[in-house]
């Protein structure tokens, strides 16, 4: 569903990709891991189409800028920025008119419900606290149905309860068949869901590790700081 | 080395550095000083024109401006306080065992830089001040002056207001009360002026001429200690930006010594300051955004489907922000003050005032175009995501600011235009002129977003949007102005006519060569700061 071919993203000289390829496929959940400034959001952005690139990105098979590849696509920021003078539920009715949803509303409710923002639907985007504006943002990003979602630290902020409903949101979406591909810091939380997980240091994938892969007693944890802290990046090929 | 000294001069350094490591920087800069050199030369070689303008004008306009920034400081100072330290001192210095006062002394410095950067414009009205006043460069210095030490005191005031009122309703209004209270004698005056001389400009300048204008706090005095020192009148200059220093140093001395534990008072308007400026670099340049004016939501509900969900979001969110929707308080600032100018205006033959007004008003245009909703959607990630053709998201999302500018425009030239005595087509000309040249600001600022692929600083970015301005205007303005004025009476008309049809062509000719923006490059984050 996600389909990222020998991409590169060059900021002048410094190169925060460098020739990456991954792949997520449906229902699958794929986790970026990697320390700060090892080029995740920038992979995040560029499939998103928020950066241009070089190489290729698609989405179900469309180029990740087109209309079509956009149907398909939810994106949940890193920084939630709603709009100040628009209410909760307003947010959703953009959402929903600017994609051409129908019948919507049901939907629209049920994921108010889950993020218990169903009381603040008149609530203004600049009332919001910063957690309830990612829970907005989540919100957002899946009223269209997509069927890849592309998370960029999506827990960050959020509440225990919110953390939960995402997690069980997350499980959901990827036994509907979606592609998830998450990027985090707080490894533990997907330990439970991942399928695949990509390790990046320096712009690079220096590993790529399936779930079935790991040994008995080994979790992503150890994985994660065997190969940012136990070893040199250039000790692996990269993908 | 004292702690503090070694933080302002190591600050210094690094930022020399700096400007080293990063050309664009340093361009930017070179061009500001050229300009600033460019426009004093300028000012030596300007003829002054026969007819210049009472000096008493400028001391007017000092006015309203030190006015402007006593309005900002009482506002500032009943909200949350003026920042003038950075979250950085907030964390690092406030927890450390230097003394308070010092630290305070620190802010001071601090934002005596930021007052200099605020009154930086001023050095490019040099010729304009020479043109219509007879003020040589050292006039605009001191101007600049006068701007520097109201600007700094407004920056104490409101620090000292927020001290003074914080969590503290009656005495928020007593502030309120006195603001108004101490300038009451000049709307009095004006009023009992107006009254006898039954004309607006001679009444006026009986009230700049009056102690009661004078002596007004802060606005009187730094543009009668401006006006005093341009003219001549040095000992009465120093008086009145001697008593600018003085209120300054006594509300500071007050703020020290008073209150040494004064780090709670400044942690709010620290911490507002810092929140707006990180909400920008994530993409959130709504100023409703930091805005804490209550909003009451009475109609929902957001119109269209596709692309054009877009513009009807605009005007929820426009007429819910404001009562007026997409014309709030500067668009009616803009009308008076353009209405304002047309009395001076007046004597300037027929269309030569609409002209200098349009001047003007396309100046002020080139940077406020900016501040429509469209560009700021920029910087949020929905009009990406939107499944919707780059082209059509483009349009709808810029609809709002035409149809705002479309109105604003018939009304402004249709008063001045009144004023003036213009007749009807040459005030269509002028709306059809001044609305087209909007539009092809609008296109100029995709087409230079698109052409540097938005991969820049957002200093260099504003450079060449000014340069590309000038060049895609060129080809409009050379012939307007020689057909223009080989055609007599009706050549004003012409000249209209063909900048008119030229901007609509160029801004056609900018948004075609613009297509696919929302695809071919990066989206923007604020003060070029760079994604990674």
């Amino acid at each position: 569903m996600i389909d990222v071919r020998n991409m590169t993203k060059k900021y002048g000289k410094l190169t925060a990709n460098d020739n990456l390829s991954l792949a997520v496929g449906g229902g699958e959940l794929a986790v970026l891991l990697g320390p700060n400034g090892a080029g995740k959001s920038t992979l995040i952005k560029s499939v998103c189409g928020l950066l241009r690139f070089e190489g290729s990105i698609t989405i179900g098979g469309y180029e990740n800028h087109s209309t079509e590849a956009k149907r398909l696509l939810g994106y949940i920021p890193e920084f939630p920025v709603l709009y100040p003078m628009l209410t909760v539920y307003e947010h959703l009715e953009f959402i929903a008119r600017a994609y051409r949803l129908e019948a919507w509303e049901d939907r629209a409710e049920d994921l108010l419900r889950r993020f218990e923002l169903d009381d603040k639907k008149t609530k203004l985007g600049k009332e919001l606290s910063k957690g309830m504006q990612q829970k907005v943002s989540v919100c957002c990003a899946l009223l269209p149905c997509p069927r890849a979602v592309v998370f960029d630290e999506p827990l960050v902020g959020l509440d225990p309860h919110g953390i939960r409903e995402l997690k069980i949101l997350m499980s959901k979406l990827r036994e509907e068949g979606c592609a998830l591909l998450v990027s985090t810091h707080i490894i533990e939380s997907m330990e439970d869901n991942w399928d695949v997980t990509y390790i990046m240091m320096k712009g690079k994938i220096v590993r790529v590790c399936r779930r079935e892969e790991l040994h008995e007693g080994q979790s992503l944890e150890d994985v994660y700081f065997d190969i940012t802290e136990g070893h040199a990046p250039e000790e692996y090929p990269h993908e | 080395m004292n702690s503090l000294v070694f933080l302002v001069s190591r600050s210094l350094k690094n930022s020399f550095l700096e400007l080293l490591r990063k050309p664009a920087k340093l361009i930017l800069w070179l061009f500001v000083i050229a300009m600033v050199v460019g426009f004093f030369i300028l000012s030596l070689y300007t003829r002054q024109s026969a007819e210049i303008h009472n000096i008493i004008w400028l001391k007017g306009i000092a006015f309203l401006m030190a006015l402007f920034l006593v309005i900002i400081a009482v506002q500032k100072g009943l909200s949350s306080g003026d920042a003038i330290f950075d979250m950085s001192d907030v964390n690092l210095l406030f927890v450390s065992p230097v003394n308070p006062r010092l630290i305070l002394l620190y802010g001071i410095v601090r934002m005596a830089k930021m007052a200099f950067w605020a009154g930086f414009f001023i050095l490019f009205q040099s010729n304009s001040l020479s043109n219509g006043f007879g003020v040589g460069y050292g006039g605009v210095l001191l101007l600049l002056l006068g701007f520097f030490l109201a600007f700094s005191l407004m920056q104490v005031l409101s620090l000292l207001i927020y001290v003074l009122t914080n969590g503290r309703p009656k005495r928020k209004n007593a502030v309120k009360l006195i603001a108004v209270a101490a300038f009451l004698p000049v709307i009095a005056y004006t009023g009992v002026t107006f009254a006898a001389v039954r004309s607006l400009l001679p009444a006026l300048e009986a009230v700049l001429r009056s102690p009661v204008s004078t002596w007004a706090p802060v606005a009187g005095w730094a543009s009668e200690g401006i006006v005093s020192l341009i003219i001549g009148n040095t000992g009465r200059g120093l008086l009145f930006f001697g008593l600018i220093i003085l209120a300054a140093a006594l509300i500071m001395l007050y703020i020290a010594l008073s209150n040494p534990d004064y780090y709670e008072d400044v942690l709010v308007a620290t911490e507002t300051a810092f929140e707006k400026k990180r909400s920008a670099s994530e993409g959130q340049l709504n100023p409703e955004a930091s805005s804490k004016r209550k909003i009451h939501v009475s109609k929902t509900g957001i119109g269209g489907a596709g692309a054009s969900a877009i513009f009807y979001k605009h005007l929820r969110e426009s007429f819910r922000a404001n009562r007026l929707g997409l014309w709030g308080l500067p668009s009616v600032f803009t009308v008076l003050g353009a209405a304002v100018m047309s009395l001076f205006l007046r004597g300037e033959g027929d269309g030569g005032g609409l002209l200098i007004l349009l001047q003007i008003l396309m100046w002020m245009q080139i940077f406020f175009i900016g501040t429509g909703r469209g560009l700021k959607e920029l910087y949020m990630h929905y009009i990406y995501l939107i499944p919707e053709s780059s082209f059509r998201k483009i349009v709808w999302s810029n609809l709002e600011l035409a149809l705002k500018i479309l109105v604003e425009s018939a009304v402004l030239f249709s008063v001045a235009g009144g004023i003036l005595g213009a007749s009807v087509p040459l005030i269509l000309l002028s709306i059809a002129l001044f609305t087209l040249f909007s539009f092809l600001l609008l296109g100029i600022n995709y087409l230079s977003l698109r052409w540097t692929q938005a991969d820049l600083s957002a200093g260099l970015l504003i450079i060449i949007y000014l340069i590309a301005v000038i060049v895609i205007m060129l080809p409009g303005l050379i012939p307007a102005i020689v057909v223009g004025s080989m055609l007599g009476d009706a050549g004003i008309y012409v000249g209209f006519g063909i900048l008119s049809a030229w901007e609509l062509l160029a801004a056609l000719g900018c948004f075609a060569l613009s297509r696919g923006i929302l695809h071919r490059c990066d989206m923007p984050v604020y003060k070029g700061g760079r994604q990674r």
